[in-house]
């Protein structure tokens, strides 16, 4: 092992091991990170998904390998509203 | 289902929070459990109380007096949906409100905000505390509505219930009764917590009775939409991947094209459950558990009957304390994040990712019906004073799903995670000065 890189990630896998035991157990037993399932439980009946997609930029030589604040999957994370609902109750 | 006249302003929303991580699928965990030492692999892989699959067939299916004999000793029949007569044993079903209000229809063509009668705004000026005056003996009988709806007339012994739909919170459209019996619901929670012993705090194990779960009644806003949305954002596809330098310098370096990506998506959702009580909804796991209760959910809410205060016999009820205008910024929340799961799928090809940036609901209508669903409680105080939590086991009274959170001694998983993490390091710095 004469990659200075490896010899520290080799020395974090202890400390990481521990750390990550401790959240493993915790949420096991406190389920802090459970919630209920709507997006996949509730009955939702959708139309065809519409849009557009455009090439706007081009990257090279990036040495990250996602997209800057990837919340593809982040459902519940909202991000900025265009419009408020109208609708809304008064 | 009727229109009701629109409800005052709302008070400035001081809303629940919500945990904000979509919850893992099940059986999902992030570290392999057949890595781990073996008793602590046993617990984890060691099976869930097994629920009730609600989208079976037979799933896809009140006055208090006895229709036959007149009686006032009405229950519910363990285990069904049925109500029997103590006195002549008489059995009937009450109205499921699916098809008595056309519940389960027009979701395509909904306008406005449609509200039940039960679901109404609690009046200002309304009190838990009622009085009637029985309908047997003429004695007056008090009701608590803010844990039960039923009593019994101390003079006549006529059992009494809360039937009509006075604007305190506490009278709902619909009820779904109770179908799994406390005894399987303790058997599902002394399961839950078997699987949890070994780094559970000692005093939750000693002082473990589920013998003491209560049958809750907790109230519901289930909700109907038509809603369509937009999100706007940028999407980057993987080009090219290559490599520089040689040696300990080697990198990885990547091209890609970046694309601004738009979707819009129309949708109807039905029958999604809000809590409408806000001790209930406020799920900020850092001071309460709540998020266990709001784990059970959904409910097979289709074969909820017509309120009938006969359901809640032997059992505790929590009042409604929210109004749909408190409820609508959590409606359009979760609308968000549905429709941000829905168009999910269209955007694969981006294998960069996605950061939406922008988005936009339209609520086209809604549908509100008040709804007291059916939940098994266990409750645990953890001892230390201010600060210390109250500790929920819950099991769904229809699915038997059952989710909880059990107080975890804190000395003994720092000295589990230390132990392993010391195992671990000791291995790494066998190998690092074997290597160097």
């Amino acid at each position: 092992m004469s990659d200075d890189g490896g010899i520290v990630f080799l020395l974090a896998a202890g400390p990481a091991s521990a750390v990550g035991l401790y959240w493993l157990l915790y949420r096991h037993y406190r389920n802090t990170d459970k919630s209920h399932a709507f997006e996949r439980e509730t009955l939702v009946d959708t139309k065809p998904v519409t849009g557009a997609d455009h090439k706007v930029d081009e990257i090279k030589g990036t040495r990250k390998t996602r997209i800057d604040d990837d919340n593809k999957t982040a459902h519940r994370t909202r991000v900025h509203r265009t419009r408020e609902d109208t609708r809304r109750p008064p | 289902m009727s229109s009701a006249k629109p409800p005052p302003p709302p008070p400035p929303y001081t809303g629940p929070g919500s945990p904000r991580d979509v919850p893992p699928l099940p059986g999902a965990s992030p570290i392999d459990p057949a890595t781990l030492p073996r008793p602590i692999r046993d617990e984890l892989t060691a099976p869930d109380p097994v629920a009730i699959d609600t989208a079976a067939e037979e799933l896809k299916d009140g006055q208090n007096h006895c229709p036959k004999c007149g009686s006032t000793e009405i229950r519910q029949k363990t285990g069904t949906d049925l109500l029997v007569c103590v006195y002549c044993r008489h059995q009937w079903h009450a109205t499921r409100v699916e098809e008595k209000f056309g519940l389960g229809t027009g979701l395509d063509q909904l306008e406005g905000t449609i509200i039940a009668s039960g679901a109404q705004d609690i009046a200002a000026d309304s009190e838990s505390l009622m009085s009637y005056e029985c309908t047997g003996c003429g004695a007056e009988v008090t009701v608590n509505t803010q844990t039960t709806m039923t009593a019994r007339c101390h003079w006549c012994r006529h059992v009494f219930g809360v039937n009509e739909q006075v604007r305190n919170g506490a009278v709902p459209d619909a009820v779904l009764p109770f179908r799994i019996t406390k005894d399987d619901a303790v058997a599902r929670i002394r399961q839950f917590v078997d699987k949890r012993r070994m780094f559970a705090l000692k005093a939750f194990k000693e002082e473990f009775t589920p013998e003491n779960v209560v049958g809750v009644y907790l109230p519901y806003m289930i909700v109907d939409g038509k809603a369509s949305a937009e999100v706007i954002g940028q999407g980057e596809i993987e080009t090219r991947r290559y490599t520089r330098g040689s040696g300990n310098n080697k990198k990885t370096y990547y091209d890609a094209d970046v694309y601004q990506v738009e979707r819009r998506l129309d949708f109807t959702v039905d029958d999604l459950p809000l809590e409408s009580s806000s001790e209930r909804g406020n799920l900020d796991t850092g001071r309460n558990t709540n998020n266990i209760i709001n784990t059970i959910l959904p409910f097979d809410t289709k074969n909820a009957v017509k309120w009938n205060a006969s359901y809640l016999v032997g059992f505790n009820s929590e009042k409604r304390d929210l109004d749909v205008a408190h409820l609508h910024p959590r409606l359009e929340d979760q609308l968000l994040s549905i429709a941000r799961a829905k168009v999910e799928p269209s955007v694969d090809r981006y294998d960069r990712g996605v950061r939406w940036e922008q988005e936009g609901l339209d609520v086209h209508g809604t549908r509100w019906v008040s709804m007291y669903l059916p939940v098994w409680l266990y409750s645990y105080q953890e001892p230390g004073g201010k600060g210390s939590l109250l500790h929920y086991i819950a099991v769904n009274g229809r699915t038997g799903e059952t989710m909880g959170s059990v107080p975890v001694q804190q000395w003994k998983l720092l000295l589990a995670a230390l132990t392993v993490g010391t195992i671990v390091e000791a291995i790494a710095l066998w190998i690092v000065v074997a290597v160097s």
